[in-house]
């Protein structure tokens, strides 16, 4: 389409603040055609850093974990923090040595201070989908963040459906009935 | 003056009154031309962009709808954001704070759907009650542009007129009602407990059918910033229908000047373009449809020799008079679970408290439970609180279910003295911003203080909340009435009984500006009605003279 006058012709919009938020944050530049990083590029040296957070992530959170989430998520943290990258394997190596399964297993280990900080921005950024939640944050993951699991035998994620037309009830579970995820 | 274009009818703003009626018109087989200020978009731009936001921001309504340079609205993400474009003074400054998106489509995009009438009382305040302006015509004439309005836009509604409001109807809704999810209908039996009717809403939103192409509601829970399958009622659904009847919609077109000729006819109006070029367009009849707040902004704009005040103001009440329902909002934290996020965001309200004889001292109020899904306010607050594991999940749980709010809507007076002028602060364009001042007035205030917050708070006792803070400040409903105020009487009104302006016998202003009062529910129904009575008094003007 060539009309000029109207912005639903694809070729034509540009959403200049999302385009911009997908290449900031992760590379440098050369990002605003692709809106995710392949996870094989997530991080070009050799090191296992990407490997070490996504089993950070699992020791802190015990649901299933999006590969793809997680490896943005590790490429946009060691961007914004040098020393993020270290902090994740002094976080591992406590777990370790109280040989944790889940967090509540060596949670209460951890000094409060930069490491402490460090596990709780990993968990929020699972559960909330963006690092830090202000105007023109990157985000991360949408249906994916966890914080709608929690609710999901409930609550609508918003854009997304539950049931169908006219198929939802005033009927609820207990609060106790954890919806597994 | 050569025109760049012209067409029998002008239509500027393509929101749901310019939309509905530039169909009339077309179906009366007059040709159309719609100007519109902002950009036209897909629906699913929108929902993009809506998920693409930070959690916070997407409680902000405006947000996914990034204004163009030429055509902006209130940006609500920082408070230097939200004082760019809306110049506002007086004591409740920040309740005019007005959310409207000028987009194609206009501000039905981010709408509930709620669709209630005026009573026969709120347009009877005067002589009832002694307070505010009587409407010039009664309930009985405006109730089947009401109809009508409900079949062109697809209204659901209960069959039961125990269940309707008002149950003074001359035909059944053209669907039946949404269910309730469980934290309306707790709300509703609370509220049954101490006597008050929670009542389901008349929306414009497909219940259980597809309507007029549309699919029907799947609960999507995101009316508000946008539906994301149309099923909801916006206007951008009738922009493809208007064009196959032979209407044009130009996008990115800011009309900036109505230009008025001998005898005070509007010989045309001048906009700019994208590359900010001007173009003038002529027509047979001009009708300005551009929301409460920039439809006086444009006639204020036209200043000439015979209307050196403004095109439309020789009475001087253009701009004056502007209303809205202020808002105060109740957050409670339950034992129970209340559950929000089930079906639509809005889908009832309490509507029996807007009536009564105290409306001689104060204003009424509507309640409604906010059905928006809390989990994730819920997730931000049990983060704060540096929980792990099982605890955080349970914490988001408990704070997403057993929290909830409830929000009042306050009937609000017109008042000249709250007032719409020009800034002198300028757009991109050159084009001055609107100032508005706002004082919601003892009438509100004695509403919230004798009678809404006592009632909210039973309410939240009712329900079995622990804890209830409800906020001091008032808020905006985005309900923007009043500035085009109708009157039978020139000297002190804008338009006639048509929305034809007084000074203009050409020119219509249809929509919120022209209420005369605005009861406690949306304005859009009787936006639309207003709009359906307009254009058959402009299709009776242009075929039979």
């Amino acid at each position: 389409m060539s009309d000029s006058t109207r912005d639903d012709a694809p070729q034509e919009f540009s959403l200049d603040r999302r385009r911009i938020l997908i290449g900031s944050g992760v590379l440098l530049g050369g990002m605003a055609a692709t809106s995710r990083i392949p996870p094989a590029a997530a991080d070009a040296s050799a090191d296992d850093y990407p490997r070490r957070f996504l089993q950070l992530s699992s020791l802190l959170i015990p649901h299933q974990l999006d590969r793809d989430v997680g490896m943005r998520l590790a490429a946009a943290l060691k961007l914004r923090d040098a020393a993020f990258a270290s902090r994740v394997t002094s976080l591992i190596d406590i777990a370790k040595r109280k040989q944790a399964k889940v967090v509540e297993d060596f949670f209460a280990d951890v000094p409060e201070g930069a490491l402490k900080d460090t596990a709780l921005q990993i968990i929020s950024a699972w559960y909330l989908g963006v690092i830090v939640d202000a105007p023109d944050a990157e985000v991360f993951a949408y249906e994916l963040a966890l914080m709608y699991q929690p609710t999901i035998d409930v609550m609508t994620i918003p854009t997304y459906a539950i049931s169908g037309p006219n198929g939802w009830t005033s009927n609820a579970p207990p609060l106790s009935d954890m919806p597994t995820f | 003056m050569t025109s760049d274009d012209s067409a029998d009818v002008i239509v500027v703003g393509t929101g749901i009154v310019g939309c509905l009626v530039a169909e009339e018109m077309l179906d009366a087989g007059l040709s159309v031309l719609m100007l519109e200020a902002g950009p036209r978009v897909d629906r699913w731009r929108i929902v993009e962009n809506y998920r693409n936001l930070p959690p916070t921001l997407r409680l902000h309504f405006d947000a996914p709808y990034p204004p163009k340079p030429w055509a902006p609205h209130l940006e609500t993400y920082t408070d230097a954001s939200a004082a760019e474009y809306l110049q506002l003074e007086g004591p409740d400054a920040l309740a005019y704070r007005q959310g409207y998106v000028r987009y194609a489509g206009g501000a039905t995009w981010h709408w509930a759907g709620i669709c209630w009438r005026l009573t026969p009382e709120d347009m009877r305040l005067k002589s009832l009650y002694g307070v505010g302006r009587d409407w010039e015509f009664d309930y009985d004439t405006l109730e089947p542009y009401y109809t009508r309005a409900e079949y062109a836009i697809g209204v659901c509604g209960p069959s039961d007129p125990a269940l309707q409001w008002p149950p003074l109807r001359s035909k059944p809704y053209p669907m039946g009602p949404l269910p309730f999810g469980p934290g309306e209908q707790r709300f509703t039996d609370a509220a049954a407990r101490i006597g008050l009717k929670n009542v389901p809403s008349a929306q414009a939103r497909n219940s259980a059918i597809a309507y007029d192409g549309r699919p029907p509601c799947c609960g999507n829970n995101n009316c508000i910033p946008v539906c994301p399958i149309a099923a909801k009622y916006d206007a951008a659904t009738a922009l493809p229908k208007i064009e196959a009847k032979g209407g044009r919609i130009l996008a990115n077109a800011v009309a900036y000047r109505v230009e008025s000729g001998p005898g005070n006819a509007i010989d045309a109006v001048h906009y700019f373009d994208a590359d900010k070029h001007s173009h003038r367009v002529t027509g047979r009849i001009f009708v300005l449809a551009c929301n409460g707040i920039e439809t006086p902004k444009l006639l204020l704009l036209s200043t000439d020799e015979r209307n050196p005040r403004g095109v439309a103001n020789s009475s001087d009440q253009l701009g004056r008079n502007m209303m809205d329902q202020p808002k105060l909002v109740a957050a409670l934290t339950l034992t129970e679970p209340m559950w929000t996020g089930v079906g639509p965001v809005q889908g009832s309200s309490i509507m029996q408290t807007s009536q009564g004889p105290f409306r001689s001292r104060h204003g009424g109020a509507l309640f409604r439970f906010n059905n928006m899904a809390r989990s994730h306010i819920g997730a931000a607050a049990a983060l704060r609180k540096g929980l792990v594991g099982k605890a955080l999940d349970a914490e988001i749980r408990r704070l997403s279910a057993c929290t909830a709010e409830i929000t009042i809507e306050h009937e609000l007076l017109p008042d000249p003295q709250n007032r719409l002028t020009l800034s002198g602060k300028k757009d991109w364009l050159g084009l001055n911003k609107p100032n508005i001042y706002y004082d919601v007035g003892d009438y509100v205030r004695r509403s919230a203080k004798e009678y809404s917050v006592p009632l909210v708070r039973k309410l939240a006792a009712e329900l079995g909340a622990t804890d209830v803070q409800v906020s001091t400040e008032f808020a905006h409903s985005d309900h923007i009435m009043g500035g085009t105020i109708m009157g039978a009487n020139a000297a002190s009104s804008v338009v006639d009984l048509d929305c034809r302006a007084h000074d203009h016998a050409n020119l219509f202003l249809p929509g919120g500006g022209a209420m005369t009062t605005g009861g406690c529910g949306n304005s859009t129904l009787t936006m639309a009605a207003l709009a359906l009575k307009a254009a058959d008094a402009i299709t009776g003007q242009l075929k039979h003279g």
